[in-house]
């Protein structure tokens, strides 16, 4: 029995020292990596990961796909743009009231659609995406088609710009850190076996006395939230926003790092953007120059095989593949997840 | 045991369009005991079922509980009144574990868990009671029928409730498979949950119900004990067909 709580104890170690170290990595990347290229690369991965898990809570939690998450996002850089520059507000409390106002939004919006069970949300968010942009581009107060740009100068942590990528690189990292933490937080609470237990039926949902409108209303909003500070902290990397942020491919961009590396895992986004993203921007830089569009197709084939031989996603073939026996057994010394979770329960019987 | 009624129905209809599904049927629930409903396909059994359970509301009539008028609750708010029901056909959450499935449901109703932990406590313990605790990490996708049968009661089971309804709990299951789900619904009983159960299985109804209510075309039929009731002219006829000779 303390053997067991031993051997748990050592696995539990050995994981934090394994996540400590290629947590490290990533700390030490912008000291040996001097292109700027690649660091943008790694900027691009940190928020369209983070976008992507925005995404998954709705789509990968709750089982509503939404295609509007580029509106949501480009609604919370819109809306922290134009109080910085219109309203003269701190970039940093201009950030938190964008997303409150992008939450609000999706709220309103989409809690007529949440009454309704089917694919109605999901139309919906198409729409709204695209209404959101042709309102845009047709607002002179949003500056129409030629968008809106964020002052230059001097850098700056309290107006939050730089010349340099790399605090762009070290905020992008903790924002995505921050993510992440809040989306474990949500999945293991009330509310993520809430929103698991609609995505799987929402019948079963309302008979253990789930409102099923409450919680999907509750996972928009958050969902948007997150969107909403993604979207900021790419107007304030990229300096200048257009209405060509919330265009619908965009949209498909958040979803496919999640579906990638497995929509039923917190981890997944993670996982997929690290790898589709490199791998677009690699296939653009080799091959778009010899064929232009090449890398396009082969991006989508890649997309095709993955979806094809792997549905679960990357984290769905892994959870029950020999990569991660070896990895348990040689590397974190032995309890597999299952044995892990063992101990823990015979730990509470014990105690009554 | 007491007495006192925990559920009574009061002429309560169901009209679908043109089609009168039920039809003015009233009756009560006695707390702490093991009520049954039977009748053949189509009698309106899952409508009234259904109508109680506030999935859908009845055109007419009222429902008490606990002597409140519950008719116009929303599905969602039975738990916290300490009510849970299952589902004929079998609704486990897939793609989760055992475990996941009854855990979420801890996390629900008037005696919700507060924390993860609590609430896997809960689940664990009722994962003993109904006999899943071997399999509770397997996806519940994975499981055969009786098993989705256990763990249907399983989650009900986990949001505490004083009052249980079973729907067709052991349809589809062989005979020992029903013995042993009979002997489940009595312990449950045992512990102090009031059980309404519809049932197809005659051996599970006269062995378990104190109380039987027989539904026929929309219409109760007859009410009573199980030996009352089988001994009953018209449910003979309804069930088995006109004796031979008899009078029409």
């Amino acid at each position: 029995m303390s053997e067991k709580r031993k051997a748990v104890r050592t696995y539990h170690r050995n994981l934090a020292i394994m996540l400590g170290i290629m947590l490290l990595i990533f700390v030490c990347i912008p000291l040996f990596v001097k292109s700027p290229y690649i660091m943008n690369i790694f900027v691009l991965v940190f928020y369209m990961s983070t976008l992507s898990m925005a995404w998954n809570l709705l789509g990968g939690m709750t089982g509503q796909n939404s295609l509007g998450h580029a509106a949501y996002m480009g609604l919370g850089a819109y809306a922290s743009c134009l109080l910085i520059t219109k309203a003269g507000i701190n970039p940093w409390f201009s950030a938190i009231l964008g997303m409150v106002i992008v939450g609000l939004v999706a709220g309103i919006i989409f809690y007529p659609c949440f009454i309704l069970r089917g694919p109605y949300f999901t139309l919906v968010s198409i729409a709204f995406g695209e209404a959101l942009r042709q309102f845009i581009i047709n607002s002179t107060f949003f500056g129409r088609a030629s968008g809106v740009g964020l002052p230059f100068g001097r850098d700056s942590w309290l107006n939050f710009r730089f010349g340099s990528k790399i605090p762009y690189y070290y905020v992008g990292l903790a924002m995505l850190l921050l993510v992440y933490l809040l989306m474990k937080k949500i999945e293991r609470s009330k509310m993520g076996y809430a929103l698991r237990t609609i995505r799987e039926d929402e019948d079963a949902a309302a008979a253990i006395g789930i409102n099923p409108t409450r919680y999907k209303i509750m996972a928009v909003v958050v969902s948007a939230m997150v969107a909403a500070l993604v979207g900021f902290f790419y107007a304030s990397y990229i300096r200048y926003i257009d209405p060509e942020l919330m265009i619908l491919s965009k949209s498909t961009e958040s979803v496919l790092p999640a579906v990638v590396g497995g929509a039923a895992f917190v981890e997944g986004p993670l996982v997929g953007g690290l790898i589709m993203i490199p791998l677009s921007e690699f296939l653009r830089a080799k091959y778009s120059s010899i064929l232009p569009g090449i890398n396009m197709l082969m991006y989508a084939v890649v997309l095709l095989v993955v979806i094809r031989f792997r549905p679960t996603g990357i984290l769905g073939w892994y959870m029950h593949s020999r990569v991660k026996t070896f990895i348990d057994t040689k590397i974190l010394l032995k309890p597999p997840v299952e044995v892990l979770e063992e101990v823990e329960l015979a730990k509470m019987s014990g105690k009554e | 045991m007491s007495d006192s009624k925990i559920i009574e129905v009061q002429h309560i209809t169901k009209r679908f369009k043109g089609l009168t599904a039920v039809k003015d049927v009233s009756f009560s629930v006695r707390e702490g005991g093991i009520t049954g409903m039977i009748g053949p396909n189509g009698a309106g059994k899952s409508t009234t079922f259904n109508m109680i359970c506030g999935y859908y509301p009845p055109t007419e009539g009222r429902i008490l509980y606990k002597g409140q008028d519950i008719t116009d609750k929303k599905a969602y708010e039975y738990t916290n009144m300490k009510i849970a029901r299952t589902f004929q056909i079998m609704k486990p959450l897939k793609n989760l574990s055992v475990l996941e499935n009854v855990v979420a449901s801890a996390y629900f109703g008037h005696a919700a868990a507060k924390s993860e932990r609590e609430a896997k406590e809960r689940a664990m313990e009722i994962l003993h009671f109904t006999g899943l605790y071997e399999k509770r990490h397997i996806l519940s996708k994975d499981m055969g029928t009786p098993d989705q049968k256990r763990l249907e009661m399983a989650r009900a089971l986990a949001t505490k409730p004083e009052m249980l309804f079973l729907d067709e709990n052991m349809a589809g299951l062989n005979p020992a498979e029903t013995e042993a789900a009979i002997q489940l619904i009595r312990k449950i009983n045992e512990s102090g949950v009031t059980i309404f159960l519809i049932e197809h299985i005659m051996q599970a109804v006269v062995s378990l119900c104190e109380e039987v209510i027989v539904l026929h075309h929309g219409e109760k039929i007859a009410e009573g004990t199980p030996a009352q009731v089988m001994n009953d002219p018209y449910v003979m006829e309804v069930y088995l067909g006109k004796k031979e000779g008899a009078n029409a």
